[in-house]
Order: structure tokens, then C-alpha cells, then sequence
């Protein structure tokens, strides 16, 4: 069974944040600048990006409420009943509530009745398992119809008050603790959705689901991105395992990191899973005419970029498309909002026939993911 | 390197061989064999992330005992290393002159590295005599017998597929591992020359690598055999690096 992604769908929170109004959202810790925030943003080149919480720090949009946003907007551009959609796979960093999953409270808001439900846990590629067990779900010819969601909101780990409580942190002990501030100028909130069907929609664009992969890296590497530990590498505890909440506040384990020397490791591990999709005959390079990558390429220009040109499989930057710049890092969400405005854009000419090869990386562990759309009109 | 001056463009500390020059083109089964070097590679440095010694680097509880153990551990690969390189120079027949004069001259550059060693060895707390007296460990032993074997096999083209592993080694010793053991053992410069040397000449290295690689990769039989070796070289390097902790037992 062939499946389509039919329709997309995104939402956003708030009007778009300029560069310099980020801190006046997050909150300035203790009232002081950071001193990180510049050079961070410098070199992410993210120029606006929108916020779930206001300048008071209070959430403007629940997590759920952004998913049930873009999915109702996914659902309204789609050429189908509601009533035909027999699944629902959600996928967020964290959802609103620890439990239950995140999608059984966005089926609650969209109405869905009696639909099968997956919620997926990690980080950036849970879109992608989402999207992969859903894409299965139909190809087994269990539904005619799936609604892929990702959202993210971000910001709420990422205002001051988190910072200002972990009193007894690295983030408190140290004049610049990196790992701890590197993600708060990064990430931002919004939401995506796929609507999946077992044929293309009968009016304009459709995308053909050709293959989805991934490869992860666990086994060997480190974390490199998490919350719920203190980031002290002696120190083995996890935010459950201290009496209280409050003292695994206190100590910074519920501070969002990113271990910023190990990051290399997602882009070799990106080229790795790329070149085995490359040498097993899936990926053909020369045929790719788009790449959409939840990475920016400025991230990608390095060596190792000029010797996969040097191997013969480079993609050229031209074909490289990205909203990062416009829409910030969402996460999970990226790749899915990300698509939604690829097929509305005038950035890029898309047209019947082309390959869109898709990359999501996820740096909590190191999983890489991909997957290979085709252009189809019915 | 301080906290705040971190390299957050993630490439510019990569270490993978760098400095790619403009415009070389290689030959269709010189491509092939270069992203399957490429796949070796990566495999081989996520892998070294397994190895205990490496793992602390990574972590940040590296210590000065733990550097001085490397050393300790590396040097008789490195003294080995110009032997096998002179062996495999002398290997080639008159058609593959060229390649000769471009291993023997490689094989000058290096083989005296290993004085460098010592000093370190000695900069950072440790008893020159302690690593004079070294023992080969066994995955040295296994690593200079297998380059010793293929050295000595006429035009051995495959030992290209060496040179990959351990110059890349080389150079991610000098742009990841030196300025973050110096930082994590406050050990001085001085204690990490033979890293960071290998950071040197990094072009050079690559442009070499790339002409022999398109002048010796001709058919899929020459791509097999470099990337066979590729893989055996970066398994018992390994195997050498994963030895150290008994060492330290």
C-alpha cells in the first residue's frame, strides 16, 4: 500500500520575536543579560521565532492546544471527512502532562472519536517515529487515514524562573556554564501536521511517502542532550531520584542541557547514516532535487560536507531548503512545519516528480533519521 | 579552552581529515572507495567513544594518570609506524615509483615522533625510564603484525586504507583530544606536542592522500582491498586503545 501525505498543516504562538526581544520574554536571570546571548544567536542565524509564553512568562498556549491548532488547520486544507482519520501518532519533547500521553489529550480536543492513538517520547526525531508508525499503520491497510502532529513548547523550560531556582546547580556555581544556556537562545515553540491517506488528495499536491530510516547511536555515545539530571558526571541521580521535586530544582536537574563538545558527533553521525542509505541503493544522491534538512546548512559547512563532494555525493546548496531562519528550532515540530511551508512557498519551485530527501537528527542521543517524499499529483 | 568559548559552528573543530582541496576530482571508483573510507571512519571514531580511557574525555573525569598511560601505550605503535610506512615504500616495484617517493617522504616526516612522545611522557609527570621500558601491549602486537604482513606483500595498495585510520587518528588527537586534555588535566602544552604536531600539515597530508588514492583505485578488486584494510587497521587500533585499561589495572 502507497501512502500520501494529503494535506499540512502549522500553528504558531504570538506574533514573531525578533532577535532582540528574545530575552525580554524569557526574562533576563536575576535581571542580568546574559552574556552568551549574542554570540549563541550569532551563530544559529535564527532571526524570529515565536513563543507559547508571554513577557510575564505566562503560557499563552498549552502544548496540546498548539498540536489541536495545526491539526485542525491540516484537517480544514484536507479533501476528507474527519470522521476517516483511524489514527492519531503525536510527537513532543514534553507534553503537557507527564501522563497520560500526549495524545490522548489532543484527541480529547479534536473530538476524534474511538481512533487508535500513539504517543512518541524523545526529542527532535519523535516526529519521525510518529510519522514512521503511522505511515506503517496504513500501509498494513488498518486505517485509510492517520493525523501525524509534532509540537513543542520549549520556552516553558527556558524562562528565567528555572534558572533562578536552580540555586545550587552548575548553572549557579559557574560564571558561564555553556551547556545549560546553549538550548535557551536555540529553541522555540510551534507545531506541525501530516495528514496521511492511502491515496493522494484529488486536487493539487500530494507527497508520496517513498521510504523512512533511522539509525541511532546510543549504544556508543554519550548524551549530549537531556533534562533531568544535574549534568555533573559524578553525580548518576535523575530528577526522581532526589527526595523532592524542589531539591532536583534546586540542583538543576530539570535545567534543559546540551553537552556542546559532543555535538560533532550528530554530523558525522548524519553523514554515516547517509552515505549506508547511499551505498544500500535507497538514497541516489543525483536524484534528490530538494533537501530539507531540521539542521541549517551553516552548521553543515564544514570538511566533512567537502568530502562527501569530493566522494560524489554531495547535495548542492541550492537544493538545500530550510525555514529555520523565519520559524526558529521547534524541535520535534520543525520538520513537519517545515513541510508545510515548503509546499506553499514561492522560495522554490516544486513540481510533479521532484524528491525531497528529509533529515532530522536528534542530538539527546544521537539518533539520525530520513525519509524520501516524492512529488505527485493525482 | 574556557566554558565560553566553546566552537558552537560544530564544524570547525571537526576531525575528520580536513582541508579538502579545490577542484579534486576523483575517478568514479576512487568516489566509491572514498565514501566507503568515509563509512570506516565514522564507524571507527564512534566506536573509540566506547573505549573506557577515550569514554573520560568525552565525560570530562580524564585524568593526568590516564594521559600518561596513553602515551605509555602508543609509543611503541608510533616507532613501529615508521617501519612498516619504510617497509611498505620499499614494497612497491618500479611501476609504482611515484607512490614510492611519496611513502618514503611521508615516512621521514614521522619517524622520529616517537622522542617527541617521550617528552611528553616526561612533561606531564612520568619517568622516562617507565616508558622506555614498555612493553608492546597486545593490540599493538596484533596491529604491527598485520601492517608488517601487508608491508611486506608486493605493491601493497591496500595499506592506503591504513594511512586513513591512523593519519585521521592523527589529526583528531590534534583538533579534539589535545586542548581538551590540557584542559581537563591542566597539563601544559608541553605535555601534548605529539597530538598536536599531528594537526600540523593537515592539506598536505590530504592532497597527497587524495592523488594516490585516484592514481592506485582503479576497479572494485582495489576498493575492496583498501577499505578491507581500512577496517582491519581501525579494529585493532582499537583493540590497542581498549588494552591501555589493563594497563591501569
Amino acid at each position: 500500500m502507497t501512502v500520501y501525505i494529503t494535506s499540512t498543516g502549522s500553528f504558531f504562538p504570538g506574533p514573531a520575536i525578533s532577535i532582540d526581544q528574545v530575552e525580554s520574554i524569557l526574562g533576563a536571570v536575576h535581571d542580568k543579560p546574559s552574556s552568551l546571548r549574542v554570540q549563541i544567536q550569532k551563530a544559529n542565524k535564527i532571526q524570529t521565532r515565536h513563543y507559547a509564553i508571554d513577557e510575564n512568562q505566562q503560557t499563552t498556549h498549552s502544548n496540546t492546544e498548539m498540536a489541536t491548532n495545526a491539526a485542525e488547520q491540516c484537517l480544514e486544507r484536507a479533501f476528507l471527512n474527519r470522521e476517516k482519520v483511524g489514527m492519531l501518532a503525536v510527537a513532543s519533547t514534553q507534553g503537557d502532562l507527564p501522563a497520560p500521553g500526549m495524545a490522548s489529550m489532543v484527541q480529547a480536543e479534536l473530538e476524534l472519536p474511538e481512533i487508535e492513538i500513539l504517543t512518541t517520547h524523545g526529542i527532535c526525531s519523535s516526529s519521525i517515529m510518529a510519522l514512521k508508525a503511522a505511515w506503517n499503520s496504513l500501509r498494513l491497510e488498518e486505517h485509510e487515514a492517520a493525523l501525524v502532529l509534532s509540537s513543542e513548547l520549549a520556552s516553558r523550560l527556558l524562562k528565567k524562573q528555572r534558572y533562578e531556582a536552580a540555586t545550587t546547580s552548575t548553572f549557579a556555581a559557574k560564571r558561564i556554564d555553556f551547556s545549560t544556556e546553549f538550548l535557551r537562545w536555540m529553541l522555540s515553540d510551534g507545531a506541525g501536521a501530516l495528514l496521511l491517506q492511502n491515496k493522494p488528495a484529488p486536487k493539487g499536491l500530494s507527497l508520496r511517502i517513498d521510504w523512512i530510516r533511522g539509525f541511532s547511536h546510543a549504544h556508543a555515545l554519550p548524551t549530549c542532550m537531556s533534562v533531568g539530571s544535574a549534568g555533573r558526571p559524578t553525580d548518576s541521580r535523575t530528577w526522581q531520584d532526589y527526595d523532592t521535586y524542589a531539591e532536583a530544582e534546586q540542583d538543576g536537574a530539570l535545567l534543559l542541557r546540551q553537552d556542546v563538545r559532543l555535538l560533532d558527533n550528530l554530523m558525522r553521525m548524519g553523514v554515516d547514516g547517509y552515505l549506508r542509505l547511499v551505498e544500500e541503493g535507497v538514497s541516489k544522491p543525483s536524484e534528490v532535487d530538494h533537501f530539507l534538512c531540521h539542521y541549517s546548512s551553516h552548521h553543515f559547512r564544514n570538511k566533512i560536507l567537502e568530502m562527501l563532494d569530493t566522494a560524489g555525493v554531495g547535495i548542492p546548496e541550492e537544493r538545500w531548503w530550510t525555514n529555520l531562519y523565519s520559524r526558529g528550532n521547534t524541535g520535534a515540530a520543525s520538520l513537519f512545519i517545515m513541510l508545510d511551508e515548503f509546499l506553499r512557498t514561492d522560495e522554490v519551485s516544486v513540481n510533479v516528480g521532484d524528491r525531497v530527501l528529509c533529515f532530522v537528527p536528534e542530538s539527546g542521543r544521537f539518533n539520525t533519521t530520513y525519509l524520501q517524499l516524492t512529488v505527485v499529483e493525482k | 579552552m574556557s566554558d565560553g568559548e566553546i566552537s558552537i559552528e560544530g564544524g570547525e573543530s571537526s576531525s575528520v581529515q580536513e582541508n579538502v582541496p579545490e577542484g579534486v576530482v576523483l575517478n568514479p571508483h576512487a568516489q566509491v572507495c572514498l565514501q566507503q573510507l568515509l563509512r570506516v571512519w565514522l564507524g571507527f571514531e564512534r566506536d573509540l567513544s566506547k573505549v573506557p580511557l577515550l569514554r573520560r574525555i568525552d565525560l570530562g573525569t580524564f585524568t593526568v594518570e590516564d594521559h600518561q598511560v596513553f602515551l605509555r601505550n602508543i609509543r611503541q605503535q608510533v616507532i613501529e609506524g615508521s617501519r612498516w610506512i619504510a617497509r611498505t615504500a620499499s614494497s612497491f616495484d618500479r611501476n609504482h615509483s611515484e607512490i614510492r617517493s611519496t611513502i618514503i617522504s611521508h615516512a621521514v616526516d614521522e619517524h622520529r615522533d616517537y622522542q617527541m612522545l617521550e617528552k611528553d611522557y616526561v612533561a606531564s609527570g612520568g619517568r622516562l625510564e617507565d616508558i622506555l621500558n614498555m612493553e608492546r601491549n597486545v593490540g599493538s602486537e596484533a596491529l604491527h603484525g598485520f601492517l608488517m604482513h601487508r608491508s611486506s606483500l608486493p605493491n601493497p595498495i591496500d595499506l592506503l586504507g591504513a594511512m586513513w585510520i591512523i593519519e585521521g587518528l592523527g589529526e583528531k588527537m590534534a583538533h579534539s583530544w589535545a586542548e581538551r586534555i590540557q584542559e581537563l588535566t591542566g597539563l601544559s602544552e608541553e605535555s601534548t606536542r605529539f597530538m598536536t604536531y599531528h594537526g600540523h600539515n593537515d592539506s598536505e597530508h590530504m592532497q597527497r592522500f587524495y592523488a594516490t588514492l585516484d592514481r592506485v583505485c582503479n576497479n572494485e578488486e582495489s576498493i575492496t582491498s583498501i577499505v578491507k584494510t581500512a577496517k582491519v587497521v581501525a579494529r585493532l587500533y582499537r583493540l590497542q586503545l581498549e588494552e591501555i585499561e589493563y594497563d591501569i589495572q
